[in-house]
């Protein structure tokens, strides 16, 4: 786990600044595109949105979603199976909530790739791309918010509670970066900062005071317009419809669901992160992601996926209740079908237990669970072989999870962009559609 | 493509052998020949022709686990190993010596027989004959210790399309025109793109580089192209030897520079720049009267406040960090860090204490540089990305691919850490601890990078030898890193960026400005205070921010001053400033500025949402964290912040008692300067017009905190 945020960075050495190098022309594009997006109606229409549950540190595929019952004890580990309604499909005994919901969830058994560092499998699954030292490549999140725009009182593309690496704009313009909210959703006190005006400055007041820094922005001759400061005009003008919009602020007050259904979710980060981005999504925020860290186990998975200790308590009772509690209220809502829920990390775990009780890296097999969105649920798509080591049938790959996404989405995966120096780059050149999935 | 020097030996190059020539290789009495004149080397006669194929990326053969059961090491890292997996692995099928031409070897690749990789050897192309006539000649390794040790690309740099050669010196002195075997990626096919074998073709005006890669070592080739414009003949005289480099490279691009700044713009730049703080509006008014910029400058990098500003900035880079170090070292680090900026002790000696400290980590706080990581590994990658600007971590697990770094160089560099221990808050020396090769075991002995011999040890202490090399007058990277960092803090933008990537496939926007700033560093002996003057003092520096038609679309060769957002504990403190309301934090001494805190750990939204460098990574990119939309709302909706305005402007009322006067003050505080006369008109109204006059005032105030100029040193 702390590999990942240490200063190792091999193959992913992708920050903006690479584009820089020989981009005189930078600048004209960076601007027509942000005066472009300012500009843009505000006219929202039903389209599909999307939840990405991110399992940060890659979850164990064989302790979770794709059991070996019948591998040997060192694969197989300590975990028991529950069937699910799917005949011969089995889940990890830690997810009965979740096989209740498999009618709605289509699971890729053969996810794969080559990319066994935290940062580098990291970047492939959120953006599609492998890291390359030159471009850097914007999250699905992102993609997501410049197709939406900023019509919306909602910033296009939240994430819960702070951004990982790769959760960003990459080669965009930082404003479609995300929007995090800044705390763990299942504190007592959580709440988004800033939202509400302070005490003692009314509306009238706020409206004055807008006024007024308008009008000095527009007189002063000192600052050059470039990127910089379109991005900052544009974070305040999207901050003022925020403020604004008495109901796109409340999507962010978990207050207002009632004790019942925030222990539906469970009172975990993941289950009030969940809750959170429902509430979110319905309100008419793009693209929410939903960030649990924790999943790097690297030693003791008896003690660090369910803690045997304390029935019920650990990482996969919490993602299991989140998870199905989740799909369930959105289908009650009559949301299920307009919002695509993506379940994932960065890579699967190694087959075989380590000596530590744990397992480690292994990207070349893992899963992802897609539901809602058009997904065509019910069903098991792939598999590993008999040890979980590699896909057996329909590999699929990081940018066919991306691809099919994207397409679930509404947008053209090859669309092109112009990156910083007047550069088209399609937001995918590779990837298909995951066979069967829609 | 051309033969280069005699003894670039290959005659089985096709298209210049006359046709007998032709015929007689085919009958591969070539391999004859070949052999008499240059053994075969397998490493740089076969090797880089795979690696060109792109048969070892790793997509294909070089994937960690290989492809279709056939592994090689990853853009030929591993001669060794590659040689065994050809000639030897599943019983040497791949070879066939009694028909070299039905190899698999050679089947595959040119698609004779089914291959998943596509068509990589076109069959009777050269490096199918090369292949071919090697194995012909027994598929042999060749010397064992004969290698590469330098590439030399001509042209070194590209203003239109050209042809690039590539020549390989070799260990044993012979060169060799390696053109034809090269890899060749842009760094920017927005301006140029290259062909397989070196054509470069320019496609617009710009900078570019194309990264050359053959038999293990890394070059480069700069890409400038000027704009189509004519010759600018009236650049000003220069003011030092920074505005002749900034000023040539300009001039030969074609691209005009802005005029210079005003000067109270100059003034708030150069206060924000070398203090971290607004200049006040009595020091605004005085600046009027007295518009000498050099003295300003001297004042400046004389006052407390410098020490402050570039102590939080050289905390940021080490690290430091209390949760890591605890309170007590990390303020004993601290204080000490304070006191090298203060005496200005030579960065040099600031480097070796740093690098050879030992004993107890609050008595001889430097030490603590040590405590940053605990593998020796770890501790070499830190040392090299915060010393000398270089990322070796990818050397970790393979050569560097992007750079020159082998696994060796990365391991024998971490060797220098191996023997170091915290005992009891004591930083001590161990008999024993090595680092060893990853894959070949053997126990690395201390080297710096790029050295060719390995360092002698004090005692038990590799390390003196190490800071002997990095301060020496001709390191090549120490003076180098150091200056760049500087400049990106004065300037905006590094020239070579990011700061802590100088590698030769990333080069700098401006290498002449680069090369002479490093020399002048180190002729001053490495005396920070005055590389920041010249710095200062430069044309270049006190040119206005605001772009000319000509020169808009440049983003890093410094025609006019960039942009730069105020650091967040800078921006903190010009609101506190600025209101006259100093913030409190948690623990600390009343009137504790943020750019004095001791790090990340003092508990402050405010600059967590302006984006403080959190210390747990480097900081060498600062937009990475903070801004946006949070920090928008937290300027506008922040009860703290609110909380200033009313007893800031019941204060000011006193004293300044018409609202001309008034206006100007909050202006000065501010934005340094006067409002112009619509920004005069429009408060004046404002308040005019608002009952509560001084709540007037308060809108005017938060406006001000609040508008896009505040935000900005421009």
């Amino acid at each position: 786990m702390k590999k990942s945020n240490s200063i190792t960075r091999c193959d992913g050495v992708v920050r903006r600044d690479f584009l820089q190098l020989g981009m005189l022309s930078a600048l004209g594009m960076s601007v027509a595109d942000l005066l472009r997006w300012q500009s843009l109606a505000a006219e929202p229409k039903k389209e599909t949105s999307c939840i990405l549950i991110w399992l940060d540190g890659g979850p164990s595929h064989i302790d979770t979603f794709d059991p070996k019952p019948d591998a040997p004890k060192e694969v197989r580990g300590p975990f028991g199976t529950i069937p699910t309604a799917i005949p011969g499909v089995r889940l990890s005994e830690h997810l009965p909530l979740t096989v209740k919901a498999m009618g709605d969830i289509a699971l890729v058994r053969s996810l794969t790739h080559e990319l066994g560092n935290h940062n580098t499998g990291r970047h492939y699954l959120m953006t599609g791309h492998r890291p390359t030292p030159v471009v850097a490549y914007p999250s699905l999140g992102s993609v997501l918010a410049k197709e939406s725009g900023f019509g919306r009182a909602l910033p296009p593309y939240v994430i819960v509670p702070r951004t990982v690496e790769y959760s960003e704009a990459g080669y965009l313009p930082g404003a479609y970066g995300p929007f995090a909210v800044g705390g763990d959703p299942s504190k007592p006190d959580f709440r988004v900062r800033d939202l509400n005006a302070p005490e003692g400055v009314s509306i009238d007041v706020e409206a004055r005071r807008r006024n007024v820094l308008m009008a000095l922005d527009n007189f002063s001759r000192e600052v050059e317009e470039g990127p910089a400061t379109l991005a900052r005009d544009a974070f305040y003008e999207q901050a003022y419809k925020l403020l604004g919009s008495p109901a796109a602020k409340s999507a962010f007050d978990l207050k207002k669901e009632s004790g019942a259904t925030r222990n539906r979710y469970g009172r975990k980060s993941i289950g009030q992160g969940c809750l959170l981005a429902r509430r979110l999504v319905e309100a008419g925020t793009r693209f929410v992601t939903v960030v649990d860290r924790g999943w790097d186990t690297h030693q003791d998975i008896a003690r660090n996926l369910p803690d045997a200790r304390f029935r019920g308590s650990g990482k996969l009772p919490a993602l299991d209740r989140a998870y199905a509690s989740l799909l369930t209220d959105l289908r009650e809502r009559g949301l299920l079908d307009s919002t695509l829920v993506v379940l994932m990390g960065e890579f699967g775990r190694t087959p075989k237990i380590n000596n530590r009780a744990g397992r480690d890296h292994w990207p070349r097999a893992g899963f992802v669970s897609f539901a809602g969105g058009g997904v065509k649920g019910g069903q098991v798509i792939g598999a590993t072989d008999a040890h979980g080591e590699v896909p057996a049938d329909t590999p699929v790959r990081p940018e066919d999870v991306a691809h099919s996404m994207l397409k679930l989405l509404g947008v053209d995966p090859h669309k092109e962009y112009i990156a910083p120096g007047g550069r088209p780059l399609k937001i995918l050149d590779k990837g298909k559609m995951i066979p069967g999935l829609a | 493509m051309a033969l280069a020097s005699d003894s670039q030996a290959r005659p089985s190059s096709p298209q210049l052998a006359s046709p007998r020539l032709l015929i007689v290789a085919a009958c591969f009495l070539a391999v004859v020949v070949n052999a008499a004149e240059r053994p075969w080397h397998f490493p740089t006669d076969i090797l880089p022709r795979l690696t060109q194929a792109g048969c070892n990326a790793g997509k294909c053969h070089g994937a960690a686990t290989g492809q279709g059961g056939f592994k090689l090491s990853l853009l030929g890292d591993d001669p060794a190993a590659d040689h065994a997996a050809i000639t030897r692995e599943r019983g040497g099928r791949r070879i066939d010596f009694s028909n070299p031409e039905r190899s698999l070897f050679l089947r595959k690749p040119s698609r004779d027989l089914d291959h998943k990789g596509g068509q990589k050897l076109r069959a009777q192309s050269a490096d199918w004959k090369a292949v071919r006539d090697w194995i012909a000649a027994g598929a042999p390794f060749g010397k064992t210790d004969l290698r590469v040790t330098q590439l030399v690309v001509t042209p070194a740099e590209l203003r239109q399309s050209a042809q690039l050669k590539v020549t390989a010196h070799f260990s044993d002195g012979q060169t060799r025109d390696v053109t034809a075997m090269a890899l060749y990626t842009t760094q920017n096919d927005a301006v140029a793109t290259v062909g397989k074998t070196g054509q470069v073709t320019i496609e617009r005006p710009g900078l570019g580089a194309i990264m050359i890669r053959a038999a293990g070592q890394v070059t480069a080739a700069r890409v400038a192209v000027p704009f189509k414009r004519e010759l600018i003949k009236d650049f000003p005289k220069p003011r030092n030897f920074i505005d002749e480099k900034v000023f040539a490279e300009l001039q030969r691009m074609r691209i005009p520079i802005s005029p210079e700044s005003g000067h109270v713009v100059f003034l708030r730049r150069a206060t924000l720049n070398l203090t971290g703080r607004l200049p006040t509006s009595v020091e605004v008014r005085a600046f009027i009267k007295n518009l000498n910029r050099e003295k300003l400058i001297d004042r400046l990098i004389g006052s407390e406040a410098f020490v402050d500003f570039w102590t939080i900035k050289f905390a940021d880079l080490l690290l430091l960090d209390s949760k890591k170090l605890g309170t007590e070292p990390a303020r004993a680090y601290r204080d000490w860090l304070r006191a090298q900026i203060k005496r200005n002790t030579p960065m040099d000696q600031v480097a070796r204490a740093l690098l050879t400290a030992r004993g107890n980590v609050t008595q001889n706080a430097a030490a603590n540089f040590q405590r940053q990581k605990t593998d020796p590994r770890d501790m070499g990658e830190f040392v090299s990305q915060t010393l000398l600007g270089i990322r070796v971590a990818c050397a970790r697990c393979h050569n560097h691919p992007f750079d020159r770094w082998s696994q060796a160089d990365y391991h024998q560099f971490a060797a220098f850490f191996a023997r170091t221990r915290v005992k009891g808050g004591e930083l001590v020396l161990v008999e024993r601890g090595e680092v060893r090769h990853p894959r070949t075991e053997k126990v690395m002995s201390p080297s710096p990078l790029g050295a060719l011999k390995t360092a002698k040890a004090d005692g038990l202490d590799y390390r003196p030898a190490l800071a002997d090399w990095l301060t020496r007058p001709d390191n090549p990277f120490f003076a180098r890193a150091m200056v760049n960092r500087v400049w990106r803090e004065m300037m905006g933008r590094g020239i070579v960026e990011p700061v802590d990537d100088l590698r030769v496939s990333n080069p700098p926007s401006n290498p002449a400005l680069l090369d002479a700033l490093a020399a002048s560093f180190v002729k001053n002996k490495f005396d920070l205070r005055r590389l920041i003057r010249d710095i200062a003092t430069s044309r270049a520096y006190q040119l206005s921010s605001r772009a000319i038609a000509a020169n808009r679309a440049d983003t890093q060769l410094f025609s006019r001053a960039y942009l730069k957002p105020l650091p967040a504990p800078v921006k903190a403190d010009a609101i506190a400033q600025a209101t006259g309301q100093p913030d409190v934090y948690a623990g600390q001494p009343k009137g504790t500025r943020a750019v004095q805190l001791l790090d990340a750990q003092v508990p402050s939204y405010t600059l967590d949402v302006f984006g403080r460098c959190p210390r747990t990574d480097n900081c060498a990119d600062p937009t990475q964290f903070g801004g946006g939309l949070s920090s928008a709302l937290h300027l506008i909706n922040d009860p703290t912040l609110n909380k200033k305005l009313g007893p800031a402007i019941a204060a000011l009322l006193k004293t300044h008692r018409t609202p001309n006067v008034m206006l100007d003050e909050l202006f000065l505080r501010t934005l340094s300067r006067f409002p112009n006369a619509k920004e005069r008109a429009k408060c004046l109204k404002h308040i005019a017009e608002v009952k509560g006059t001084k709540e007037g005032w308060q809108d005017l105030l938060w406006a001000l905190l609040n508008t896009r100029e505040f935000g900005f040193n421009h």
